[in-house]
């Protein structure tokens, strides 16, 4: 069945650039933006003027952050857009360039998502009401307390969750672009200080900077241009929504995740089961548990024990942010979504260095913002 | 040496006022015209349920009562000038929705999932206002 992600000929991945994601530094944003976007230009054999249309996914650097970075790279007249949706920024700057290729309106487009880390303010805290506790709207409160609940109703101890950091740090370590790049064992995760509930800080993403970029093409402005189908990743769904009402207290999250990876496969017509690798939201280690089941890849009660029995390693049955996720790799906010994607590029074309996933053929890539958006792509071999 | 709350004034007048007994908090609510959910903070500018604008709304003041649905406790300052540690709670409000609040003192022994609790005042240390805590209700044991 066909859906409007395989208009105009369908949706491709044709380059991929990052910076690596780094503690706070005094680099200017435009340095790591420019980084990514030459290296994406490169990687995908096009030149900055090929480029019809620009998505800059940003949290924190300001207005026109676009204007500013890609004047640098000559003034070609191109249509720039800068998306904000927290966390989520760089996943949406990523579907708005889909969603231009599809409808014909462009055939090549850059997404790209830039942060530096300080100057990110939120919508919530000018609400203007009162809360009763003034963490109401901190995310770490929130996953602690759905650390606790998860691990109660699974009868685990900590240390189920704490793997997840274990798996996360131990593939960063492999990554050049991530931001941590030491293994950690469990004895470290769990030894390193508290900071909610049964959350170490070791299970926390870092503050960062960094940028990432995907340079798409339409099928058609593949052809035209005379690029290699072989290093092009089809996208084969893009889904996003946001919050509904709690079907019960705690599940306002997992309804939302499990809301947008369902309609993404079924718009990709794959079951969870096909993902072969999987990079998704672990700002804290406990979601990459829950998100897991959310999304299907195991079945619901089970995640703990997937991963505990290695089938989200890289090797195993779907490598589950084999990038080193949030925890490990980064989460610099505006390009974390599409360096989700890059890593999903990489791995579905076999370059992937170090953490190669033998056999990859089918990935998602799933992000949350602030808890009450979601976003799903997925992605594949052009010959899938 | 006891405080006499009653001179103090609430650290949020929106959300709660001090009840008839003196240490215990009233909350404070809107009632959705439209579909009779109790909207909480008061001052919300639509009902979460229906979408009502909530105006000429009827407010009330319901016993800050609830049950615990989980907590933790916070063991670094997420916040500036937040002081740790401190115990986090997501309580059932008797009212209807779910709310983060503080519970008092920090002994997590002390808990249990499903808790009944109250809220109380707390005086503050600029000695002019109280803030809302939240304490086991009487009789209810961990």
């Amino acid at each position: 069945m066909s859906s409007w992600i395989d208009d105009n000929d369908g949706v491709y991945v044709a380059g991929i650039g990052m910076h690596a994601y780094q503690f706070p530094s005094e680099t200017p944003y435009t340095q790591l933006g420019l980084t990514a976007v030459r290296a994406a230009l490169a990687d995908a054999g096009l030149a900055w003027p090929q480029v019809h249309s620009a998505y800059v996914g940003t949290t924190s650097i300001g207005m026109a952050a676009g204007r500013v970075m890609f004047r640098h790279l000559g003034s070609t007249g191109l249509a720039v857009t800068q998306v904000e949706n927290a966390s989520a920024s760089g996943s949406f700057a990523f579907r708005q360039a889909c969603m231009e290729l599809a409808t014909g309106v462009s055939d090549v487009v850059l997404a790209v998502g830039v942060d530096k880390h300080g100057d990110g303010r939120r919508a919530a805290d000018k609400e203007g009401l009162a809360r009763l506790s003034e963490t109401a709207n901190v995310p770490a409160v929130k996953f602690a307390m759905m650390a606790r609940t998860y691990l109660r109703e699974r009868s685990a101890d900590a240390q189920a969750m704490a793997q997840v950091a274990v798996k996360n740090h131990g593939n960063a370590a492999r990554n050049p672009y991530a931001q941590f790049r030491k293994p950690r064992t469990l004895e470290q995760v769990m030894g390193s200080p508290r900071v909610a509930g049964d959350l170490t800080v070791q299970q926390c993403c870092p503050r960062g900077e960094g940028a990432a970029a995907a340079i798409l093409v339409s099928g058609r402005g593949m052809r035209r241009l005379g690029l290699d189908p072989a290093r092009c990743v089809r996208v084969r769904a893009s889904t996003a929504c946001s919050e509904t009402p709690e079907s019960r207290y705690g599940a306002a999250a997992v309804d939302l995740v499990r809301a947008s990876a369902t309609a993404a496969l079924a718009q990709a017509g794959v079951p969870a089961s096909r993902l072969d690798l999987l990079e998704l939201h672990d700002a804290f280690s406990v979601e990459e548990l829950i998100y897991s089941e959310a999304i299907g890849v195991c079945e619901p009660g089970d995640g703990a024990a997937y991963l505990l029995r290695g089938d989200s390693q890289i090797g195993g049955r779907c490598a589950i942010n084999a990038s080193g996720g949030l925890i490990g790799m980064g989460h610099p906010l505006g390009p974390t979504g599409i360096g989700q994607i890059a890593e999903i590029t990489r791995q579905l074309r076999g370059e992937a260095e170090g953490r190669q996933h033998a056999g990859a053929t089918w990935g998602m890539a799933h992000m949350i913002g602030l808890g009450s958006v979601a976003i799903a792509h997925v992605l594949s071999r052009a010959d899938a | 040496m006891t405080t006499d709350l009653r001179g103090l004034q609430p650290q949020h007048p929106s959300l709660f006022q001090l009840a008839a007994d003196g240490e215990s908090l009233d909350f404070l609510y809107a009632r959705c015209p439209a579909c009779g959910t109790l909207a909480f903070p008061a001052d919300v500018p639509g009902c979460s349920h229906c979408g009502d604008p909530l105006r000429d709304a009827e407010r009330i003041a319901r016993p800050g009562r609830g049950e615990l649905l989980e907590y933790v406790t916070l063991h670094v300052p997420l916040l500036p000038g937040m002081e740790v540690p401190r115990i986090a709670a997501d309580i059932q409000l008797e009212g209807g929705p779910i709310e983060e609040g503080v519970m008092a003192g920090t002994d997590e022994s002390a808990l249990r999932v499903g808790l009944p609790v109250r809220a109380v005042a707390v005086a503050l240390p600029d000695g002019e206002r109280f803030a809302c805590r939240f304490v086991p209700q009487a009789g209810a044991c961990a």
